[in-house]
C-alpha cells in the first residue's frame, strides 16, 4: 500500500468526484434530529455542506446549503425549526423541498431592473440530493447511478445492518466531534483491522472487552468495501494469548467498574458489531454503546469525526444510563478511542514525508474473504481493492 | 447569599475557595494525576461535555465519572493504558463567580485548556466554562459537582487530560 494513497492531493480531488460525490450513500443523521416538519440540521457530505429538513410528514429532503443565486452557504446553524429556506444575502427563499418560491424584485423596482423575462424559478432551486430513510438513518447520494440502499448494503450487510437498526425508533443521547489529522481511510481502516483492536486498546483487552482469543469473525461485503468486525466478549484473565500482549494488566482493577456492566440485547451472543459502510460513516455497537460516527473529509491530511450516541426511544431509564457510561470507552476522551485518534495522527505523520514507501497489509495472508478470527488485515484488503477500481488506479 | 456580600469570617470564605482552585490546577498543570481524584467527594458527579449536549438538555459527556472511583479509573486508564503522544497542558482559569446556597458553595469561571505536543505550537484545547459545587468534609474543601461545558466545537483530536 504506497503511502502517497493518503497524503497525495490529485488522489483525494479524485475519491470527492468517484467516491465521494460518485455512485455511494452517504450518512446524513438519524431521523430523531428531526422529528417535526419545519425541522433541520445541517451537515457536511464530502466537502459539500447540505441541509437535511423534514420537508413533510412522511418524506425528508437533503438540499445542497448553496444558495442558487450567488453560492453562498445560507444556512449556518447546526439544527433548527424553520418554515422556508432564507438566504440572507439577497432574500431568495426556497421552500423545504428546496425549490425557489420568492425573488425579491423579480419584476424590479418601478419598472427598472428584475429578472430578465425568462428567469424560470423552477430551474433555480437547491440542488436535491436522493435520499432514503432506512430504520431511522437518513441516507443521500450525489449520483442517480447509485443502487437503491438495500442492494449497496448486499443482503448479507442488511441483515447485520437490521440487527441494530430494527425499525425501533431511536433517540438522540448526544454528540462528540473531533478533527482528526489523518486521512480519512484511516478510520475505516481502523474498524477494518481486529488485529489492532486487541493489542493497541489495552484496555479493551485486559477487561475482555475484544480480544484476540475471543470467537470472532471479520465479514465484507462482496464488493469488499464495506465490513464488520463481530466478536463476543470474555473475561479478564491470563492464558498463552494474553501473555503474547506486552501491556496486558493482569492486576487492574477498576474502583467502580459500572462501566463494564454489561447486558445482552441483541440476538445471538455477539457482544460486538463494528459495521462500517463505505465510504462514510461507521455503525458502531460495541457492548451497549450505540453510536453513528460521520466521516467529514477535510483534505487528504485530516478528517473531522462526528459520533452521535443513540439510544431506542422504549429503553429503560437505566438503560440510557448504562450506554451513556459506556460512552466514555468512545469519543475524544474514550478510553479506547483515543487511542485509535492518536494513532491515525501518527499513521499520517509516518506517511506524509515518504509517499513512495509502502505498508504491508499481508495479516492473514494474500486473500479477501470473511474469516472467523482476528489476526488478519481481510478487510482492509477489500476495501483498498474496491477502492482501486472506484480511482482506476 | 451572593457572593459580594458573604463575609469573609463564614467557613466557606471566598479566600479559602480561590486557595481550593489554585491546589486544584497546580495537581492537574503538575501531572499529579493520583492526586486529583481526591479533591472530590465520594460521591461526586463530573461531566465534561460539549455546549450543544449541554443546551439542549442532552447529558451525555466526553468525560463522565459518578463517583471518585470512576475518577481514579480515568486516572488508571492514562497511566496504565491508554496510548498517546507526550503533551504539556496547562490551564487558565477566568475570575471566580461564587454563591452560596443550601448545599455548600456553587461556583463558576470560564476556563480555557492550551494543549502543547512535540513539534507543534501551542493550541487551544478546551474553550469553556465550568459550573461547579463545593462543599465541605471533615474540614476540606471538596467538589461535590464539577460540570465543564465546552464551547470547542471540534476537539483537536483528544482530550487526554482531564479540565
Amino acid at each position: 500500500m504506497p503511502y502517497w494513497v493518503y497524503s497525495d492531493d490529485s488522489v483525494y480531488r479524485r475519491e470527492l468526484e468517484r467516491v465521494w460525490y460518485g455512485p455511494h450513500w452517504l450518512y446524513c443523521g438519524l431521523e430523531a434530529e428531526i422529528p417535526k416538519v419545519g425541522d433541520f440540521k445541517t451537515t457536511i457530505l464530502g466537502e459539500k455542506p447540505v441541509i437535511v429538513v423534514r420537508s413533510a410528514e412522511d418524506e425528508i429532503s437533503v438540499v445542497e446549503n448553496r444558495c442558487a443565486h450567488r453560492g453562498v452557504k445560507f444556512c449556518q446553524t447546526r439544527s433548527g425549526h424553520t418554515k422556508d429556506l432564507l438566504c440572507p444575502y439577497h432574500q431568495w427563499a426556497y421552500n423545504l423541498r428546496g425549490e425557489l418560491m420568492g425573488v425579491p424584485f423579480r419584476r424590479g423596482v418601478r419598472r427598472q431592473g428584475g429578472m430578465p423575462a425568462d428567469f424560470d424559478p423552477s430551474k433555480h432551486g437547491l440542488r436535491r440530493l436522493r435520499v432514503e430513510l432506512v430504520n431511522g438513518v437518513v441516507w443521500a447520494t450525489f449520483s442517480e447511478e447509485t443502487p437503491p440502499f438495500r442492494e449497496y448494503l448486499g443482503e448479507k450487510f442488511w441483515a447485520h445492518y437490521t440487527r441494530v437498526y430494527d425499525g425501533r425508533k431511536l433517540e438522540i443521547l448526544g454528540y462528540n466531534r473531533q478533527h482528526i489529522p489523518g486521512n480519512w481511510k484511516l478510520m475505516m481502516e481502523n474498524i477494518k483491522d481486529p488485529y489492532h483492536a486487541g493489542l493497541l486498546h489495552v484496555f479493551f483487552v485486559t477487561f475482555g472487552l475484544f480480544r484476540a482469543d475471543q470467537k470472532s469473525a471479520v465479514d465484507m461485503d462482496d464488493t469488499g468495501r464495506h465490513g464488520i468486525l463481530i466478536s463476543r466478549k470474555g473475561a479478564q484473565e491470563m492464558n498463552d494469548v494474553t501473555a503474547d500482549m506486552r501491556n496486558f494488566q493482569g492486576d487492574l482493577k477498576l474502583a467502580d467498574p459500572r462501566i463494564l456492566d454489561v447486558v445482552n440485547e441483541f440476538p445471538g451472543d455477539e457482544t460486538v458489531g463494528m459495521i462500517t459502510v463505505f465510504p462514510s460513516v461507521i455503525l458502531q455497537q460495541q457492548v451497549n454503546s450505540l453510536t453513528t460516527r460521520q466521516i467529514v473529509p477535510k483534505g487528504p491530511n485530516g478528517f473531522d469525526f462526528h459520533w452521535t450516541h443513540w439510544c431506542y426511544a422504549d429503553d429503560a431509564p437505566e438503560m440510557k444510563r448504562r450506554r451513556q457510561r459506556q460512552a466514555n470507552l468512545f469519543g475524544p476522551a474514550g478510553f479506547v478511542s483515543a487511542d485509535d485518534g492518536e494513532v491515525i495522527e501518527m499513521c499520517q505523520q509516518g506517511f506524509t514525508p515518504s509517499p513512495d514507501e509502502e505498508a504491508l497489509v499481508t495479516m492473514g495472508g494474500h486473500e479477501i474473504a470473511p474469516t472467523d478470527h482476528m489476526v488478519t488485515e481481510t478487510a482492509i484488503r477489500g476495501m483498498y481493492r474496491y477502492w482501486r477500481e472506484v480511482m482506476g488506479l | 447569599m451572593s457572593a459580594l456580600t458573604m463575609p469573609n469570617d463564614e467557613p466557606l470564605s471566598r479566600a479559602r475557595i480561590r486557595d481550593f482552585y489554585d491546589g486544584y490546577y497546580d495537581i492537574l498543570d503538575d501531572v499529579r494525576l493520583e492526586d486529583w481524584p481526591n479533591l472530590f467527594t465520594e460521591d461526586c458527579l463530573y461531566r465534561v461535555i460539549p455546549r450543544e449536549n449541554f443546551e439542549q438538555g442532552h447529558t451525555l459527556s466526553t468525560i463522565q465519572a459518578e463517583s471518585r472511583g470512576m475518577l481514579q479509573d480515568r486516572v488508571t486508564g492514562l497511566l496504565r493504558t491508554q496510548m498517546y503522544a507526550p503533551r504539556y497542558c496547562r490551564r487558565f482559569p477566568g475570575p471566580l463567580r461564587v454563591t452560596a446556597d443550601g448545599d455548600g458553595v456553587r461556583t463558576r469561571h470560564n476556563l480555557l485548556m492550551v494543549q502543547t505536543l512535540i513539534d507543534q505550537q501551542p493550541t487551544i484545547l478546551l474553550c469553556g466554562v465550568c459550573h461547579d459545587r463545593l462543599v465541605e468534609e471533615d474540614g476540606r474543601l471538596l467538589l461535590k459537582e464539577r460540570v465543564v461545558v465546552f464551547d470547542s466545537e471540534m476537539i483537536a483530536n483528544s482530550l487526554i487530560y482531564p479540565a
